[in-house]
């Protein structure tokens, strides 16, 4: 996983209960909050802690709102941070007021605190979206003249992850791949991947994708988001015939919401709390052949000691007895049921033992995840 | 008065929200007293800064009777009157009386 610092946010604002339900709010969707009753305290904070964006009352006693973007406008040190004003008063002149000193939106109290985090992450995203980020990170991606087999992260390296895994290449540069993401304090990021070929070539694919799954995949986009600039990235960057099969599962163990972006990979297997094993099924483009690709996606509600398995093709397929994993995915089912009750740290030994575990190895790497809620 | 809808509205847990109302009652009752003082000092500026205070917050939290009192205060003390209020601040006081924290 790459060392990630949170999207931060000041919040200025001399109502204390106002304070506190954006702190909650934002928060839990992986930001990290500043928080400040006053304006000389927001220009302080503003100044050593350089947040991405400030949210900021209007009328508060003594420097009113006004006053604080204006002397944050006239510090060059904070003069780049964009401000959006929350305030009761609605007259055209106010706002108009605002935006001439700099501000780059108002959100209207009494607010919704969905309002709030909407407003937050369109302005996060143009205020990325200015920088050229996707141009950016074409350009250095060109640069990587490291062939190096990516490091795959091991349970001990994240234990806050829950996760365990089965990896197996056939050959020295394999294919499938795996990574997890630490988003934030409460939301990780699950990885799986399997590129086309076994050369050189991939290793090079293996190290670019790490590299724009943690530039990408950040509480500021929303995992389908992050997967349509990855694969922007890797439509520009990626030799002919080369493409990725991806699945994207993401986790917010606080809202207790999960996600799971398919990019034509073999369907997420969900071990429910005291219910039989299912697939789910979504269905999506491959990453890094089309412009304009579109991802299955489906999220759910999910409970605490809820699995879910994530794996490679290599599970399901066999070119011998020719089965793809469209067809051979749910043929597995009554395995997963065998093992449904096993701890997540278990499952993915014991899949690969009641699958392979007798004479038959496998034809194609393998990668298979088990998640816990 | 629901707690559980009242939190399923701004999308937050129950346990947050009453967190948040905890905080609502103790910061709401400051600014009724600098209502009151705004009052005894006839500064109707006063009086609509903390009346401005309460309104944005009693709406954030779905607090609908007492958004609506405290936005009217607001509107006629920036007008300079501060009549019946000494009847406003008791009516505010009562309404903070009916919000029970289960």
């Amino acid at each position: 996983m790459g060392n990630k610092h949170p999207y931060t946010v000041l919040v200025v604002d001399d109502n204390l209960m106002n304070l506190k339900l954006i702190e909650k709010s934002l928060s839990k969707e992986g930001y990290k909050i500043f928080c400040a009753d006053n304006g000389p305290d927001a220009r302080a904070i503003a100044l050593e802690e350089k947040p991405n964006l400030i949210l900021l009352d209007i009328e508060m006693p003594g420097e009113n709102g006004f006053d604080v973007i204006t002397k944050l406008k006239d510090n060059s040190e904070t003069n780049s941070i964009p401000v959006i004003f929350l305030t009761g008063v609605i007259e055209v002149d106010s706002k108009l007021k605002g935006f001439d000193l700099g501000a780059v939106d108002y959100i209207t109290k009494p607010f919704h605190p969905l309002e709030v985090l909407a407003r937050v992450r369109i302005h996060l995203k143009l205020s990325i979206a200015t920088n050229s980020l996707i141009a950016g990170q074409a350009n250095k991606l060109r640069q990587v003249t490291n062939a190096q087999v990516a490091m795959m992260p091991t349970p001990e390296d994240h234990p806050e992850a829950l996760f365990s895994v089965y990896y197996k290449a056939l050959e020295e540069a394999g294919g499938d791949f795996y990574d997890i993401l630490k988003i934030s304090e409460n939301i990780t990021g699950y990885f799986v991947a399997d590129s086309s070929g076994h050369d050189i070539e991939t290793s090079y694919m293996t190290a670019s994708v790490k590299a724009l799954l943690a530039q990408n995949c950040t509480p500021v986009y929303s995992p389908v988001e992050s997967m349509k600039m990855i694969n922007d990235v890797l439509v520009e960057i990626l030799p002919e015939g080369k493409y990725l099969t991806a699945c994207y599962m993401h986790i917010n163990r606080t809202t207790k919401r999960l996600t799971i972006i398919n990019a034509g990979h073999p369907p997420v297997v969900y071990f429910p709390v005291g219910k039989d094993p299912y697939l789910i099924r979504t269905e999506g483009d491959i990453l890094g052949m089309f412009k304009d690709a579109q991802f299955g996606s489906q999220t759910l509600k999910v409970s605490e000691g809820d699995k879910f398995l994530i794996y490679s093709d290599g599970l399901v397929e066999s070119a011998k007895n020719k089965i793809t994993w469209a067809t051979g995915a749910g043929s597995l089912l009554p395995v997963y049921q065998k093992i449904a009750q096993e701890s997540y740290e278990k499952i993915p030994g014991q899949l690969i033992e009641e699958l392979f575990g007798g004479d038959d190895f496998p034809e194609d790497d393998i990668v298979v995840m088990c998640v816990k809620v | 008065m629901d707690f559980k809808d009242l939190a399923s509205r701004l999308g937050i847990d129950d346990d947050d929200f009453i967190e948040l109302v905890e905080l609502f009652v103790t910061t709401t009752l400051s600014d009724i007293a600098k209502i009151q003082k705004g009052v005894d000092d006839n500064s109707p500026a006063d009086a609509a800064a903390a009346s401005h205070s309460i309104k944005g917050a009693s709406g954030n939290l779905g607090f609908d009777d007492i958004f609506a009192l405290s936005r009217d205060m607001e509107m006629q003390a920036k007008q300079g009157s501060l009549e019946k209020f000494d009847q406003y601040i008791g009516d505010l006081e009562k309404m903070l009386d009916t919000i029970k924290i289960p």
